[in-house]
């Protein structure tokens, strides 16, 4: 008799502690795990870097590297001229706000410029004999409160700033993105691509938190860009 | 002769656009001369609300009378709608006066700074 009284009881607090972890996981945000840092929000750039080597400062250039920076105009050649995606460095430099959600095993970026969604992934490594494309593969991982970002698989058709560096698909790109405070977002860049350049290199862009906020459609219905030379 | 549609051009010091780099569109600034600042009056004759850019077309006149097209290039419209512009913010036929810095290759474009109305209400077109 008294065995089955209990019997209830210990039915009920097994199923307790069966429901719990989804009792709790639905209060948190079920998209991720209470460690990993928030990175969500809509940011924009605190200060535009046409030039990621600003006047007076000179990247590391191989000769190949140095002559196709020359060769860049912006009136004539910029690759972003066309609409084109601004590919990995410089969509992250582009004075228009991106929008950072975090779902399962991925970060997503959601860029006004484009509307081009951004895809980090952070369950796998980087994939085998990658088909060349504007934004790469870019795998992600945590470390600490830092957004370790690693990209590779670039075709040659962008530049990584808005005046002309240029790069070729020996590109890779490890970013560290990171959030100091709640309005601010960093992403520090070290650039690599030995065909281009004779040794890696930096660049950093601070972001601010854009509260209320919206991501806007953005078509380029109307590359007027030709009134620049009409 | 209508003075509203009469254009007047003057630069002003080269100090003024200096300063940090403000958040703009989608392409550098390097086609516009960041040292100057113009300012044309004139006749709005079409306002194209568009991306990657919005442009001001206006008509104004030289100095002998002589009818010139300026074209005002602004920045896309999510950014602009952040500020309060819309699609019909600027009508043809709306008398305004443009504010900006010029194409270094002299042709009759500007990268828009403000506008004024006629009544002289002003409007900034400034996105950063």
């Amino acid at each position: 008799m008294l065995r089955n009284r209990w019997i209830p009881s210990i039915f009920a607090g097994a199923a307790l502690l069966f429901i719990m972890p989804f009792i709790f996981g639905q209060a948190a945000n079920p998209t991720k795990s209470a460690s990993v840092p928030d990175l969500a929000g809509v940011w924009l750039i605190d200060h535009f870097q046409p030039a990621l080597f600003p006047k007076g400062t000179s990247a590391p250039f191989t000769p190949w590297g140095e002559a196709e920076f020359k060769k860049a105009d912006t009136k004539v050649n910029d690759p972003n001229l066309a609409c084109l995606p601004h590919g990995i460095v410089r969509l992250m430099f582009v004075p228009l706000p991106m929008e950072v959600f975090q779902v399962p095993d991925k970060v997503l970026i959601y860029q006004e410029a484009g509307n081009q969604l951004r895809q980090i992934h952070m369950n796998r490594g980087h994939n085998k004999d990658l088909d060349p494309t504007y934004n790469g593969d870019s795998v992600g991982r945590w470390e600490g409160d830092t957004l370790v970002v690693d990209t590779i698989g670039f075709n040659d058709l962008t530049w990584l700033d808005h005046v002309g560096l240029p790069h070729t698909g020996a590109l890779h790109v490890v970013e560290r993105i990171h959030r100091p405070d709640h309005d601010t977002l960093v992403d520090d860049f070290t650039i690599e691509d030995p065909k281009a350049y004779t040794k890696p290199w930096t660049a950093s862009q601070t972001y601010r938190l854009k509260p209320g906020w919206e991501i806007a459609e953005y078509v380029c219905d109307n590359n007027k860009y030709v009134y620049h030379e009409k | 002769m209508n003075t509203n549609r009469f254009m007047i051009l003057f630069v002003l010091a080269a100090g003024l656009m200096l300063g940090s780099t403000p958040v703009r569109a989608h392409h550098s600034t390097a086609e516009f001369d960041m040292t100057t600042f113009n300012a044309v009056k004139g006749t709005v004759t079409q306002f194209e609300w568009s991306n990657p850019h919005a442009y001001i077309h206006i008509e104004a006149k030289d100095d002998k009378g002589n009818v010139v097209e300026w074209t005002a290039e602004l920045a896309s419209l999510g950014m602009l709608a952040r500020i309060n512009w819309k699609r019909d913010t600027v009508k043809p036929g709306d008398d305004i006066t443009i504010y900006g810095n010029p194409a270094k290759n002299g042709k009759t474009l500007m990268r828009l700074d403000k506008i004024t109305f006629a009544n002289g209400q002003e409007l900034s077109a400034r996105v950063g």
